[in-house]
Order: structure tokens, then C-alpha cells, then sequence
């Protein structure tokens, strides 16, 4: 598989084959009291981008730094393929990772940083040259060449940190907070690019982040972590549609979903734009706040059962009064103790 | 509102605050002065020297440097034997400091910890105090009239400010730079060689100087390891043509081969000035 076959390839839905490139089986990982990572499970399939999704902390970093190898786990295996990398080290691995700062070595120029690995390795020089030259070509890099790291723009050093990984030729991507140095947005404009670059080949892809935007537009599946635990993985539709945890029902959609407090103890969440204005029957609340959204406005609503949000397109205005209600089929019922999911 | 002059904060452009450069001119001439006394004697007759300076016009000679640059063994001779100490030294201390200031940085710890005021006591101990001890080791071992075997207690007299300080610059890198040369698949020596050394240069340069320096300079250990005249280094040749005699101390040739022996020392900080000065000023390397 060459680096041009790789990009050129189309962006496709992954394949369903029962094949697995990476699995995770009940990762463990402690560092002295503290644990950081609770007998995780994950897979991911051939060619496919997954996302891990998290507040900072959550551990979404630390399962990168195990999966790479810079890192071993206490409890549990990873397997790459049909190999059982848990022992292996970082080197053997073949996976390329892109930091959060990028690494690039900062005394030498970007040919220099992009060649050196291969030469390191073994590659020899002819096809040295052909790949250097297509994946300049390709991240558009070719008049950059001769510059030290110091005198690039962000964008420009991720796309670096980007070329090598992809002259890695690894089995897997592992991509830590990739966007978080950039501004908004260029992490926009990026995002496409980026999946084309990366999600379109064979080698799959794991991509941690903190911004559901980023990951739900980059990302096949995500995988949502809270407190080293896996909280729910699945498309982002599964996730927006049906949070297997209240965790995960709050942490994915904007604005955050909303939730009352059941008699029974258990816990209703509905999302803000599910609500809807009705004539008759629902709940009587008073518009106490709005906020303009462009599109539509976001509205905080006084209610007998607590304070909600409303995300509406109509000309409310602070102190109307409204009877809203909500579908059925839009409820999300979460147990009062961990917040598990009730309803199916 | 006109600004008075006494208000200005601070005056932005250097030359024109006469203040500031009569005290760099004071520091300069406060440093410079002996250096410059040693060139003055050294380009002087003995009864020029005597004369005083109202005898400025004449007197002037290169005699001095012909007498010391012909005594048998020549001035030359001791500067060739310093210079092959202090390169052995240097290069002796820097491999066995770059592994070990690595090793106890990655380390970490209370391991470390205990290494590391190990090796701020080996480096605050007064070496002069040593020099009984080394050369009984000296004749154990018939280590004495060698001069690369001169280099083994001065390396190990280097090495513990060496670790520390290149300790202190290893732990200045960041770590993700290691981590992506290990994923890319460097080996140790091939992330020390390619990666971790060239980021270091700096730090490296100025714990080479401080080393070779201290060679330069070391009086004791050389004094006593050293007998046979043509074997010894700078520092007990000066002292052999100081006191050559009791009742005329040789004023000029003692200066010639000062300024002689200053002559390499201000060849390799010239060298070096600018990867010390770098190391310095560029701080934490931003990725």
C-alpha cells in the first residue's frame, strides 16, 4: 500500500467484516492509588476512525499512551491484528502516534524531520526520496522543506507531525488532541481534510479528543470515558439518540440536555430542542432569560419542576408564559444511582 | 509637558547613558587590567621594566618569548601536553556524563534524589585535598608521567558538576520529543545521537568548556603525577619558570608564557562563545 493509494482511496463507511484491527481487553491501569483506567474494552475495526471522548482526565489520553506502547498496562491485553502487542515494545509496534505539541525534532528542517525515522529504520535511500517527495506533495509541504519547525504556523506543524506518521506505514493511528493547538477556525477547516487524509485507507484510526464537534465529525464510532470508565461506544447518532448513561446524555449535544428529577427517584432527561410549544396539557413555564443563536435562540424557562432549556426559532420574549411538552419518544430515562439507562 | 531627563524610567538606548558605560569601562578595566600588565611585561626588557613608563619609547622586545619559546623542553611542549589533557578530559568526562545525567534523569525518583546530593557533595569537595590520596594511587598503579593517565582524576574530579548540569538540561527537553522517536522506532543510542545530544548542544558546549578549564588550570594533581620535564602541563611549567631561580625572578619570560598559555583558552571560548551564549538565552525548546 502506497502513501498515494492510501489518500486517494475514497472515504467510505467501514466495512463490516468481523475482523478486528485493534482490540482491548479489560485495560487496566493504575498509578499508585489512583486509577486511571478500569477494565476497558474496545475494538476497532479495519479502516475505521474511532474517537475517545472526554472530559481532561478521563483517561482517554493514558489508553492512547498504552496502545503506543509508552505506557504499560496492569490488567489486560491489546491486541493489533492477530498480534498481541501488550508486551511489545513502543518501536515494534508499527503504530505512528501525532502528539498534542506534535514532537517535531526542532533542529532539523521538516525534510529532515520526515526522513530521518525511514533512515533510522532501514528504508533505503530511493524510496526515501519517493515518499518524502509524495507526502510533501500531498500535505502540500514541498516549499516548506528546508524550514525548522520554529518557523512554521500551527496548521503547518500538524501537517508535518501528519507526514510523518503516514511515512510510518503504521497498522494504526493514534491521534492525541490533534486540533487542540489551532484556533477554531482552522480546526474547521481542517477537520475534512484530515479524515480524507487519515480515515480513507486501511490502518485505523484512534483519535482523542475533548470537543464532541471535533470528534463527531471526524470520528466512525466514539467512544464516550468519564473517570477511567467506559461509558458508552457507538455512532454518534447512538450516542444522541440513546445515551446509555446520563453522562454520556449530558456530555454529547449543545446545549446540555436537560433533566428532572423523577417521584420515584430516577431521572428524565429531554434534550432542549425536543420541546415543543402546545395549546393545551404539558407543563406551564415562564421564559426567564434568552440567549440568540443566530438560526434559533436558546431559552431558560422557570417551571414547578426546576429550571429548563428550550432551544426554539419563535419571538419569545423574557416573561411570557408557555405550556411546552415533549414526545414520548424523545424521553431518556436514566436510574437515580449511576445513571444508568432505564428506558430501551 | 516637557519630560525632565530624571523622570525617564530607563533609558532605552544604551549610548546615551554615559553612567552605563563608565561602569562597563570600570568592569572591563577591572578584569582586563592584569591581562593587559602581563602583555605590557612581556614586550619589555628587564631594565625597561625598571625604568618605569617614562622610558615608553624604547625597550621594547620579543626576547622574552624567543628565551621561553627556545629553553629546552620549549614553551610549546607544555601547551601541546595541557591541550592533549584537556581534549582527553573533556571527551572522558562528556561519555561517561551524557549516559549517566540521562539515565538518572529518566530515572526519577528518590534513587535519583540520592545520587544526585551524592554528587553535589563529590562536587563541592575541595580537590586540592585529594591529591596524597591520588598519588599513592598514582605509584600503585604507575600511573605518574603519563599524561592520558592525567586524564582519569580529572574526569572523575569533573564528572559530578558535569552530571548535574547536563542532568538539569535533559530534564529541560520535553519528553513527547523521546516518545515520538521511540514510536518512530529509535533505538537508545540512535535517540541520544540523533535526537537528544544535537538538542543539547549548547548545555554540552558549555559543560565541555567548564571541564576543559578546569584541566587547564589544575596545579596539585599535575605537580605531583608529573616529574619529568618534558611530560608536564602548563600550570607546574609556570610554576618550574617563576621560581627557576632564588635571586632573580625572570619578570619577562614569566609573562610571555602567561599570555602564551591564556592564548588557547581565549581561542576556545571565542569558538564557543555563541553556542554558550545561545544555550543561555533560547530557554525551553518549543516544539
Amino acid at each position: 500500500m502506497t502513501i498515494s493509494t492510501t489518500v486517494s482511496s475514497t472515504i467510505s463507511s467501514p466495512a463490516t467484516s468481523p475482523a478486528t484491527a485493534l482490540q482491548l481487553e479489560g485495560i487496566c491501569r493504575r498509578i499508585g492509588a489512583r486509577t486511571i483506567l478500569e477494565d476497558l474494552d474496545l475494538t476497532v475495526s479495519p479502516g475505521e476512525c474511532l474517537a475517545l471522548l472526554g472530559p481532561s482526565g478521563c483517561g482517554k489520553s493514558s489508553t492512547l499512551r498504552l496502545i503506543s506502547g509508552l505506557d504499560s498496562p496492569d490488567r489486560g491485553r491489546i491486541l493489533l491484528g492477530q498480534r498481541d502487542i501488550t508486551a511489545l515494545p513502543p518501536a515494534r509496534r508499527q503504530v505512528a502516534m501525532v502528539f498534542q505539541s506534535y514532537a517535531l525534532y526542532p533542529h532539523l528542517s521538516v525534510a529532515r524531520n520526515l526522513s530521518l525515522g525511514m533512515e533510522i529504520r532501514g528504508v533505503d535511500g530511493a524510496t526515501i526520496a519517493r515518499d518524502l517527495n509524495a507526502v510533501l506533495e500531498l500535505l502540500q509541504l514541498g516549499e516548506l522543506r528546508q524550514r525548522r519547525p520554529a518557523d512554521l504556523s500551527g496548521g503547518q506543524r500538524q501537517r508535518v507531525a501528519l507526514a510523518r506518521a503516514l511515512l510510518r506505514r503504521p497498522q494504526l493511528f493514534l491521534l492525541d488532541e490533534p486540533m487542540s493547538n489551532l484556533d477554531a477556525q482552522l480546526r474547521e477547516e481542517l477537520r475534512p481534510q484530515l479524515r480524507a487524509i487519515l480515515c480513507g485507507g486501511g490502518a485505523p484510526v484512534v483519535y482523542v479528543t475533548h470537543d464532541q464537534q471535533e470528534a463527531m465529525g471526524i470520528a466512525d464510532r466514539i467512544a464516550v470515558l468519564d473517570a477511567g470508565r467506559l461509558q458508552q461506544c457507538g455512532t454518534s447518532r447512538e450516542l444522541y439518540h440513546r445515551p446509555a448513561t446520563l453522562f454520556v446524555a449530558q456530555f454529547i449535544g449543545r446545549p446540555q440536555i436537560n433533566v428532572l428529577q423523577e417521584p420515584d427517584g430516577s431521572l428524565l432527561a429531554v434534550r432542549p430542542e425536543h420541546l415543543q410549544a402546545v395549546e393545551e396539557g404539558g407543563v406551564q413555564v415562564r421564559v426567564v432569560s434568552r440567549e440568540w443563536q443566530g438560526a434559533s435562540q436558546q431559552l431558560q424557562l422557570d417551571t414547578p419542576r426546576g429550571p429548563l432549556r428550550w432551544v426554539c426559532d419563535g419571538g419569545r420574549t423574557i416573561g411570557d408564559t408557555v405550556r411546552i411538552a415533549w414526545e414520548p419518544r424523545h424521553e431518556h430515562r436514566f436510574a437515580a444511582g449511576g445513571g444508568r439507562r432505564l428506558t430501551p | 509637558m516637557p519630560a525632565s531627563p530624571s523622570s525617564q524610567p530607563i533609558a532605552p538606548q544604551g549610548r546615551q547613558n554615559p553612567r552605563r558605560w563608565a561602569l562597563v569601562a570600570l568592569l572591563l578595566f577591572w578584569s582586563l587590567a592584569p591581562m593587559l600588565w602581563q602583555l605590557y611585561t612581556s614586550l619589555r626588557t628587564p631594565d625597561a621594566l625598571l625604568g618605569g613608563l617614562a622610558a615608553i619609547g624604547r625597550g621594547w622586545t620579543l626576547a622574552n618569548y624567543g628565551q621561553i619559546l627556545t629553553s629546552d623542553p620549549p614553551f610549546w611542549r607544555y601547551l601541546l601536553n595541557s591541550t592533549l589533557v584537556g581534549v582527553g578530559t573533556t571527551l572522558l568526562t562528556l561519555l561517561l556524563a551524557i549516559p549517566c545525567a540521562y539515565a538518572l534523569q529518566r530515572r526519577g525518583g528518590l534513587q535519583r534524589q540520592l545520587v544526585d546530593g551524592a554528587l553535589l557533595v563529590a562536587a563541592a569537595f575541595p580537590s586540592v585535598l585529594l591529591f596524597l590520596a591520588l598519588l599513592q594511587l598514582a605509584r600503585q598503579f604507575g600511573l605518574a608521567n603519563n599524561l592520558l593517565a592525567l586524564c582519569l582524576p580529572y574526569a572523575g574530579l569533573s564528572l559530578p558538576l558535569a552530571v548535574l548540569l547536563l542532568e538539569a538540561a535533559f530534564a529541560e527537553l520535553p519528553r513527547e520529543l523521546e516518545e515520538s522517536a521511540l514510536l518512530e522506532g529509535f533505538g537508545l543510542w540512535q535517540r541520544l545521537r540523533w535526537i537528544l545530544v544535537p538538542l543539547l548542544g549548547p548545555a554540552v558546549a558549555s559543560t565541555a568548556v567548564l571541564v576543559f578549564l578546569f584541566s587547564w588550570n589544575e596545579f596539585p594533581i599535575a605537580l605531583t603525577w608529573l616529574s619529568r620535564s618534558e611530560l608536564l602541563t602548563l600550570a607546574p611549567a609556570m610554576a618550574r619558570i617563576a621560581g627557576s631561580s632564588v635571586f632573580s625572578v625572570p619578570y619577562g619570560a614569566f609573562a610571555a608564557a602567561t599570555v602564551l598559555g591564556s592564548v588557547p583558552l581565549l581561542l576556545l571560548l571565542l569558538v564557543f562563545q555563541r553556542p554558550i551564549v545561545a544555550g543561555l538565552t533560547q530557554g525551553a525548546i518549543k516544539g
